[in-house]
């Protein structure tokens, strides 16, 4: 799983709180979001640029979830708009896939692992004859090939996560997002399907926004970190992540440079938490 | 697993002969007179007889084609409405109180009113089998759909399944095992008001047959028709359970 296609990233290093590129995938404006007096989301701005890698971090409760249901269209702004391709987005959209962090309230229980994979393909109208062929394809490269015939209640937690990834690639979306998707998995599993997506994200070109709470799984995706701060949600730091693709878990976590994006991710949240 | 459910059909043939051994020594003692309660040697030849003779088996034929029918009329036309209902919030909200007021009407409160309008006919009893079994798969087609896991609604909308696809893909089997069960109560029904129907309109079947035996004394014909309706009833009840199991094996590796 070892892709080279540095091409598709976006070039690094220049002042990244006021993005000046006409071509953003993603722009979210001023958004903020309020449930009737409770201000959730206060005012974040951001322009995410076609293949780029997002990290979001932050305190628990600090908005994230609900930053990633704005983007996917699920819930709309109080105010401010996010758009994608330069047109708003007025609801959820096909080219925008979102990997919930529940996944086994996202899998369809009564469906095998190919029949919850061809949902997707149902739903964009991919003739039947093509769908075998695609769903076997999918489940070989997120590892679960010799399991399609499996129910989601026969699968472990990780590989019910895997599924889930898998349905959203059927979608041949634009832009992933994903939510804490490998928060109960051990480390060495997490690790494999960290490189799995950095792999799947780096072919198909897609935009990806990674939200997690383990700061060095932030780094290790990256390109850029972004630190939401709460009540209400707000960006604090954007921090850049200069590091060489494709990366290795062991020669990137290594790294200096990681090593000191770490403590310096860290000396933030530890402020944010006090 | 094979052979638990050995174990379930010998315990239940078991306590079908110990019932029968008591129907026995009840009326063997003539606690009750024979003119109105037959042992079971008596029930069994007029069971016999009836079936080989040709009456009772046309009866029940007619019997079963008729809860058949008015359970399928039920079946379809409750998972469809209840579909229609239960797919958009505000239609719940509006027809449910209704459902709810009509819900507790006893089915045999129909049949004057469908004798008004139908007379003693075929068509009469169909209707109040029908609408009697109606309520069950109805309600349970809009509970089941009501209660759907909201996180597939999103997965829908973010996939951009159409409505019908909603409907046919997602909300459908998610209700599966309410509709599965309620098709099994309607079916229940649906004997039970063919029977009450044919007592009432006079209509060819087992219904009028046991009424007619109980007007003329002929208690082991009655009993047999008793029997006959018992076994009807087990036999349906049966053969869903064993389709709701195909049907929802997904379900079972659950537990
Ligand atoms: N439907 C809702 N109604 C009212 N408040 C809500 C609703 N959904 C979320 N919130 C509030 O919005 C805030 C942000 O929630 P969100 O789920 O986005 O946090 P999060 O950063 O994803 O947290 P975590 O890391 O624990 O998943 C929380 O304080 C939460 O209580
Ligand atoms: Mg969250």
């Amino acid at each position: 799983m070892v892709v080279t296609q540095l091409s598709t990233r976006p070039r690094q290093g220049e002042d990244n709180s006021t993005p000046t590129s006409g071509e953003a995938r993603i722009r979210i404006r001023d958004v903020t979001l309020s449930y009737g007096s409770l201000q959730i989301i206060g005012g974040i701005s951001l322009d995410i640029a076609p293949g780029e890698t997002i990290s979001v971090i932050g305190p628990s409760g600090c908005g994230k979830t609900t930053l990633l249901r704005m983007l996917a269209g699920l819930a709309r702004p109080t105010s401010g708009s996010v758009e994608l391709d330069g047109s708003v987005l007025g609801g959820p959209n096909r080219s925008i896939a979102i990997v919930f962090q529940d996944y086994g309230k996202a899998l369809l229980p009564w469906r095998t692992a190919a029949g919850n994979v061809s949902l997707a393909l149902e739903a964009r109208g991919c003739p039947g004859a093509e769908r075998p062929a695609i769903i076997r394809e999918l489940l070989e490269k997120i590892g679960l090939g010799r399991h399609a015939d499996k129910y989601p209640a026969e699968m472990s937690g990780g590989m019910q996560q895997r599924l889930q990834i898998a349905r959203c690639l059927a979608q041949e979306p634009k832009v992933l997002l994903m939510d804490e998707p490998f928060g109960a998995l051990d480390a060495m599993t997490r690790q494999a399907l960290q490189d799995e997506v950095l792999g799947l994200v780096a072919t198909t070109g897609a935009t990806m926004v990674f939200v997690t709470h383990d700061l060095e799984e932030a780094i290790y995706l990256g390109d850029r970190i972004i630190c939401l701060q709460p009540n209400p949600g707000r960006v604090g730091r954007v921090v850049d992540v200069r590091l060489a693709r494709p990366r290795d878990q062991l020669l990137t976590r290594e790294d200096h440079e990681f090593l000191r994006l770490r403590r310096e991710l860290y000396d933030l949240i530890k402020d944010d938490h006090q | 697993m094979k052979h638990f459910s050995l174990r379930k059909l010998l315990l239940g043939c078991g306590a079908l002969a110990l019932f029968i051994l008591a129907w026995k020594l009840v009326t063997d003692a003539k606690l009750v007179s024979p003119i109105f309660f037959p042992g079971p040697e008596r029930t069994y030849a007029a069971l016999v007889k009836g079936l080989s003779g040709g009456a009772m088996l046309s009866q029940t034929l007619e019997t079963v084609q008729r809860m058949l029918l008015g359970w399928l009329l039920a079946s379809f036309v409750g998972v469809f409405l209840g579909a229609l209902i239960g797919v958009s919030r505000r239609a719940r909200a509006f027809i449910a109180p209704t459902l709810e007021l009509l819900r507790p009407l006893p089915a045999s409160a129909m049949i004057p009113i469908a004798i008004a309008f139908l007379g003693f006919s075929d068509n009469m009893v169909l209707v109040v089998i029908a609408f009697g079994a109606l309520w069950p798969m109805l309600l349970a087609t809009i509970h089941g759909f009501a209660a759907m896991e909201p996180r597939l609604y999103e997965v829908s909308a973010v996939l951009g399944l159409s409505r019908a696809q909603v409907i046919w893909k997602l909300a459908l089997p998610s209700a599966m095992p309410m509709i599965l069960a309620s098709l099994r109560l309607g079916l229940t029904i649906s004997l039970i008001l063919a029977v009450v129907g044919e007592m009432l309109a006079s209509r060819q079947g087992l219904g009028q047959s046991i009424l007619a035996a109980s007007r003329s004394f002929r208690s082991p014909d009655l009993f047999a028709g008793i029997v006959i309706l018992g076994a009807i009833g087990l036999v349906g009840s049966r053969l869903l359970s064993f389709a709701e199991r195909r049907l929802l094996r997904w379900q079972a590796v659950n537990r």
